[in-house]
Order: structure tokens, then sequence, then C-alpha cells
């Protein structure tokens, strides 16, 4: 029988591991020279970036690499791999590098041609070791938000679902007809 | 699996829109992007083939705002129906907190849908989540069709697990914010 997700309960990052993450993005960065770092969870949500400059649909992108990722993940089994820990997306202008982060995280450096390819593979690989030791405490901290507190959260957020997810002429329909 | 960023103070959560291919996951995506509130909605993305069925995803970001200081979003993303791409199915499958699975209430659908049921709930084991626990809603959409099978023999055949379900014509925006409303506070309720 498959054993079940390891994270299967909610990742709580806290802030001190969110300044970690932010610290080896930052000396990622500077070493390579690239212009945009970023951690995605496998389900394509950016955890922390850092960029020289302000880039749009950033959220788009997240959605798709962490797809296509998932998307080598299933060729890796159909070929029998184990998995295929690394993506490079070719550009005329910038190129695009993931490395993995133990299958949970996904590590994304863009860069342009000034940039040498095998440096950010080499640095990305080291910072990839660091971000899994992060990963690993961040994984011993789950379930912390089972508090009074979060049961509060819990409730307002329901009740912002309930004011934003509707669709005015059909619940004026439904109301009218009961 | 929901990630929280206390220092961003976000919390994001995944929900795919899974069934047979042309029971109407894309039109659900459409319909919400159509109605919410413009602050409340990203861009809607559509990887697509160039008859314009789902290839890879269809990905629709929605931001609640704040939320007792923290930011709240919810990332919509349907899959590819059609039975050819099974594996994409499960790469956009991967990571996700909660699943609307939409029927085609079509009498002549119905073992479309049991099939894609049944495949849903081998991916959700096969990444480690137990499926009766799982955040689920069901959707039996196109019911104004003549041939619309009845609600009753959905449930029976479908909707094994008694989870939450609506009945839908997602064409004309009918069920579609129920049928969100219901999935996002299952997955709130999962945190």
């Amino acid at each position: 029988m498959m054993p079940l997700d390891p994270d299967l309960t909610t990742l709580v990052v806290g802030e001190e591991e969110t300044a970690q993450i932010a610290a080896c993005l930052q000396r990622l960065l500077a070493d390579t020279g690239a212009s945009y770092s970023m951690v995605l969870d496998r389900a394509g949500q950016i955890l922390a970036w850092e960029s020289d400059s302000e880039r749009p649909e950033m959220i788009h992108l997240g959605a798709l690499l962490a797809a296509t990722y998932a998307s080598t993940q299933e060729m890796a089994r159909i070929l029998k791999e184990d998995g295929f820990r690394t993506l490079l997306q070719e550009g005329l202008r910038e190129k695009i590098f993931t490395e993995t982060v133990q299958d949970q995280w996904l590590l994304v450096v863009i860069f342009d041609h000034k940039v040498h390819l095998g440096l950010v593979k080499v640095l990305a690989k080291r910072a990839s070791v660091i971000l899994s030791n992060i990963l690993d405490v961040v994984r011993q901290q789950r379930n912390s938000l089972r508090t009074p507190r979060a049961s509060q959260l819990r409730k307002a957020t329901t009740d912002t679902i309930d004011l934003l997810f509707r669709d005015e002429t059909n619940d004026r329909k439904g109301r009218s007809g009961e | 699996m929901a990630l929280i960023n206390v220092a961003a103070r976000e919390i994001h959560g995944k929900i795919v829109y899974y069934g047979p291919g042309l029971s109407g996951k894309t039109t659900n995506l459409q319909v919400i992007h159509a109605r919410i509130p413009t602050n409340t909605k990203g861009e809607l993305l559509s990887i697509e083939t160039e008859t314009e069925r789902t290839l890879f995803f269809d990905f629709l970001p929605l931001d609640l705002g704040k939320v007792h200081g923290f930011t709240i979003r919810f990332h919509l993303y349907t899959v590819p129906g059609q039975v050819l791409y099974e594996r994409t199915r499960v790469a956009v499958l991967n990571g996700t907190d909660g699943v609307v699975f939409v029927a085609d209430g079509e009498r002549n659908r119905l073992a479309d849908n049991l099939q894609s049921l049944r495949e849903l709930a081998q991916n959700l084991t096969a990444q480690g989540k137990r499926f009766l626990d799982f955040p689920i809603v069901f959707q039996y959409n196109k019911m104004d069709l003549p041939d619309a099978l009845p609600v009753p023999i959905l449930d029976r055949y479908l909707n094994t697990i008694k989870a939450p379900r609506f009945e839908a014509v997602a064409v004309r925006g009918q069920g579609v914010f129920e049928t969100l409303r219901a999935i996002s506070k299952l997955v709130v309720n999962k945190l």
C-alpha cells in the first residue's frame, strides 16, 4: 500500500524560515548575476522571490512551471527513471533553470545570456541543499495552525467566501424561487 | 497541501476541477472569471488545442483579500478531460487541496463519469491522499438537458461517499458559485 503523503497537512512556513529562504535567494542572485529567483511549492504557489526588477504575471509563471515539472515527473515514470531533478528552458533573451528541493519545493532561476549556465547549475544545486534543510525544519513544525486564533481565521475566511463567491444574478433567481 | 507563509501573511490553496471530457470544467472557470469582482480575480490562463479543448490546464488565481491580516489566495485549475491525457491529469492534480468533480448529467455519459471518478480516486490514492477524507464536491452539470439523469440516480452511482453535491447548468452560471463556495469552505476547514 502507498504510504500516506507526509505533507498531507498544511505546511506552515514561519518568519525565520522565510527570512532564511530570502537570504538564500539573494545570495544566489548576487553570486550568479541572475535577474530573478523564486521558490515554489509543488502546487505552483510562490513561497518567496527575489528580483532586480518588478516582473508581471509571476503567479501564472509559477503555475506553469510547477505543472511542467509535475508533467516531467510523469515522463520519468514512463521511462522508468527515478525522476528528473532539473529543468531548463532556453529562450533567445532569457533562460529558466529549475531545481527540485526534495520533490516538494522548486527553486527557479531566471537569467540572461551574460550569465553562465554552468555557474547557475552549480550554485542552484548548493542552494537547494540549504533549502532542503529549511524544508526539514518547516516539516517538523507542521500542524501549528491548530490554535484558537486559527479557528477564528477559518471562521472569518468562511464568511469572506460567502461574501465574495456569489453570483448575484443566479443567487437572486434562487431566492425568488424559494 | 495548503501553504501558509507566516512572514508574508499569506494562505494559499489549490482547487482542481476534475471530470470527463466536455463535462463543463472550463465553463465553470470561465463563468467565475466573468462574474467575480475584478479586484478578486487574476487573468484566466488556458492552454488548449487548436479546437479549443483543454490540452494541459486552465488556471484562474483568486485573491480574497485580507482576513485577520492574512491574504487568502485560491488557485483554480481544470484538468484536460479526454482519456488520452490521463498522465497530464496526474501532473495537474499534484499538490491539490480540494477537488470539484464535474459530472456530465446526460444519460449516455454515466459510464464516462464513472471511469473518470475511478481514475480520480486512484490518482489521489497514488499521491498518498485518503480519498474518503479528502475535500471533494460533486457538481452534476447540464441538468437542463431533457436526457439528464435524475439526481437520486447520479447520487447512487457517483456520490457514494455522500460528499456535498450541486445541480448545475454551468453555461448559464447556475450552480457554479454554490460549488465554488462549498469546496473553498472544505479546503479552509482542513487548514
